[in-house]
């Protein structure tokens, strides 16, 4: 009997939290964010102003895109975040389920200093780009010779055993890097194969590593001169004191859009409105530049020339890079993780 | 009447925190799989279906998969057992501050994170790392070597953690033993192997069991390990399932993994139970 009295005094404790939990949740957003070095400049540029300038509280949840959109899927009777950036291409599955709210134009007081490309499917629930990171090649600017110039040079001989590749199943960046390899080697978003085919000649001189630390770790030890990945990772190991470089290859560099998404039925629209148009505004598009070069999405930023020589600037630049269509990954992704998965298995 | 009752009610009393969890946070998860297994994709109606284990079966690459999961646990075991059950008896025959350093030193790897200590292993195993660097030294092989990304480089790093709960055991029933039927046995004539073979170890057959079933349970469902050590190109059958989660999101297919993993376990667990009792008798 008095188990049963406290289990019910328990679910009556409970029940109070999550009641209370709901009433302080007009002046609370969750959002989450990548960790590491990105979420502290994230904090600094977004998070912590929007917290002084409007008096709330922003709960960050530490979450890559991948395990965010599983995360939303599961709670979808009952969201928990309000407010969700992806990298790479997920936000458009997340729209399609329905995960995620439309925004109109006239809701966001920065729209108009966005690039087209980068608030096009905001009205589809696809959530403004409040950057981009670009995906080329990276490389040991000491061992690797001669430097490479197109995405096929990854099967130079000259940089046999030594060629770093990222798992096309678990990392976005991977996958974009895959199917623009895949796009190089005349595949097409419908067929894959000739890229598997040319990663498949390459998996016994290459290593295939699926987190970013293993990358830096991999250029640190001098087993990866050259590997497919993002802009801004570059800079990363750059800073980390690694003589490292990035190019955009000559059959061009890949868009991976990074957006900043409403998740529908939460109850504080207005207040995660407010939180995206924040992330979009000028000073947070330059203060990405400027700390960990990604390319800014808002067209009243202006660069410094050594910064701008490190990232996409403007729009003639960024007209240029190769972007995948978003719903054909949307709708192929589980296909292509099988083949892929498949494809470099032992 | 009143004492029957109390005879009744004080085990279930006890028992019942234990009981609550245990529904929560296993039977019911796991009937919530095993009906999400079973299930088609809501597009389809969400009916009834066998689709999910169908495609299990009519596919070589996750048979290697769960094939490569089975073969390294059992080759993780058997190394456990190997170095645990000579482990546990040098410890339970040695003075107390011996044992005590040894027990520290066993279970000093289970007080690390496991991400630490799997980065650490990246960094001992890697190219360019500690054991690369020796065999280089030792002129053994000519160019930079690495356990990363091999089968052998998981066995050693799982090893490593699962150690203590095969050696702990062990331990446990050789203590209860006491050195004295082994004194008995050495006066009557035994070598020190003979000893070891006729007295020792068939008295700590339980421990052994027990111990081995832990560490079994404990790889063949790990996932941190294998997916940093081993890589991409090795997956076991925990990292596919998560996987299909948080990548693919067929929800479907990864309980009916986490379905046949869980019954591929109890086959294999239930006899070596039955077996290992009917050994004691």
């Amino acid at each position: 009997m008095t188990i049963l009295k406290r289990i019910t005094s328990f679910t009556a404790l409970a029940a109070v939290l999550t009641f209370s939990g709901s009433a302080l949740a007009e002046d609370t957003l969750v959002i989450n964010s990548f960790g590491g070095s990105y979420e502290k400049t994230h904090r600094k540029l977004v998070i912590e102003p929007f917290e002084k300038k409007y008096n709330v509280t922003v709960k960050v949840i530490t979450a890559y895109s991948s395990d965010t959109l599983a995360q939303l899927r599961a709670q979808k009777e009952n969201p928990q975040f309000d407010v969700v950036h992806f990298s790479g291409g997920l936000e458009t599955i997340a729209a399609t389920d329905g995960l995620l709210a439309p925004i109109k134009p006239s809701e966001l007081e920065n729209y108009d200093q966005m690039y087209p490309f980068s608030v096009a499917g905001i009205e589809k629930g696809i959530g403004p780009m409040y950057k981009t990171a670009v995906i080329g090649l990276l490389y040991n600017t000491e061992k690797a010779n001669p430097a490479p110039k197109s995405w096929k040079d990854i099967a130079n001989p000259a940089y046999a055993n030594h060629v770093l590749m990222t798992d096309a199943a678990s990392n976005t960046y991977g996958m974009l890097g895959m199917l623009m390899i895949n796009k190089v080697n005349g595949g097409t978003l419908d067929d894959i194969t000739p890229g598997l085919d040319f990663i498949k000649g390459l998996l016994d001189t290459s290593t295939i590593v699926s987190k970013s630390p293993e990358i830096q770790q991999n250029f640190a030890q001098g087993n990866a001169w050259v590997a497919p990945y993002a802009q801004d990772y570059a800079s990363t190991l750059i800073k980390a004191g690694l003589p490292v470089k990035f190019i955009q290859p000559e059959e061009g560099g890949v868009l991976a859009p990074i957006t900043v998404n409403l998740v529908a039925g939460r109850p504080n629209r207005d207040l995660a409105l407010k939180f995206i148009d924040f992330s979009i505004r000028a000073e947070a598009s330059k203060g990405w530049a400027e700390a960990l070069r990604y390319s800014p999405t808002n067209k009243t930023v202006e660069l410094s020339p050594e910064i701008a020589a490190e990232v996409v600037y403007g729009e003639e630049q960024a007209g240029k890079l190769v972007s995948f269509d978003a719903n054909k990954i949307g709708a192929n992704r589980p296909g292509w993780n099988e083949a892929w998965s498949r494809a470099i298995s032992k | 009447m009143k004492q029957a009752s109390s005879r009744l009610g004080e085990p279930a009393a006890l028992i019942t925190p234990g009981l609550i969890f245990l529904v929560l946070a296993f039977f019911f998860p796991a009937l919530n799989m095993l009906s999400l297994s079973v299930i088609g994709p809501a597009a389809d109606g969400g009916g009834f279906t066998l689709e999910h284990y169908a495609k299990f079966f009519t596919d070589d690459y996750y048979a290697g998969v769960a094939l490569r999961t089975f073969r390294l646990s059992i080759i993780i075991t058997v190394t456990c057992v190997l170095i645990g059950f000579p482990l546990a008896l040098i410890m339970s025959r040695s003075p107390g501050w011996v044992r005590s350093v040894l027990i520290m030193l066993v279970i000093l790897p289970l007080m690390t994170s496991v991400v630490i200590r799997t980065f650490g292993w990246l960094v001992i195993l890697g190219p360019g790392g500690l054991i690369s660097w020796v065999l280089e030294t030792a002129g053994l092989v000519g160019n930079q070597i690495s356990l990363m990304h091999t089968e052998s480089g998981i066995v050693i790093a799982m090893v490593q953690v699962l150690l203590p709960f095969q050696v702990l055991t062990v331990l446990g029933s050789l203590n209860r033993v006491g050195p004295e039927l082994e004194e008995a046995s050495r006066v009557m004539g035994a070598g020190f192997f003979q000893t070891i073979r006729l007295v020792s170890l068939p008295l700590s057959i339980p421990g052994i069991v027990s111990g081995s079933l832990l560490v079994f349970a404990l790889s063949i469902s790990s996932f941190i390990t294998p997916s940093l050590v081993g890589g991409v190109r090795l997956p076991v059958m925990a990292g596919s399932i998560y996987q299909q989660v948080t990548g693919s999101f067929d929800w479907g297919f990864a309980a009916a993994l986490s379905v046949l993993l869980l019954g591929a376990t109890l086959v294999l667990v239930i006899p070596y139970l039955f077996v290992s009792r009917s050994g004691r008798r």
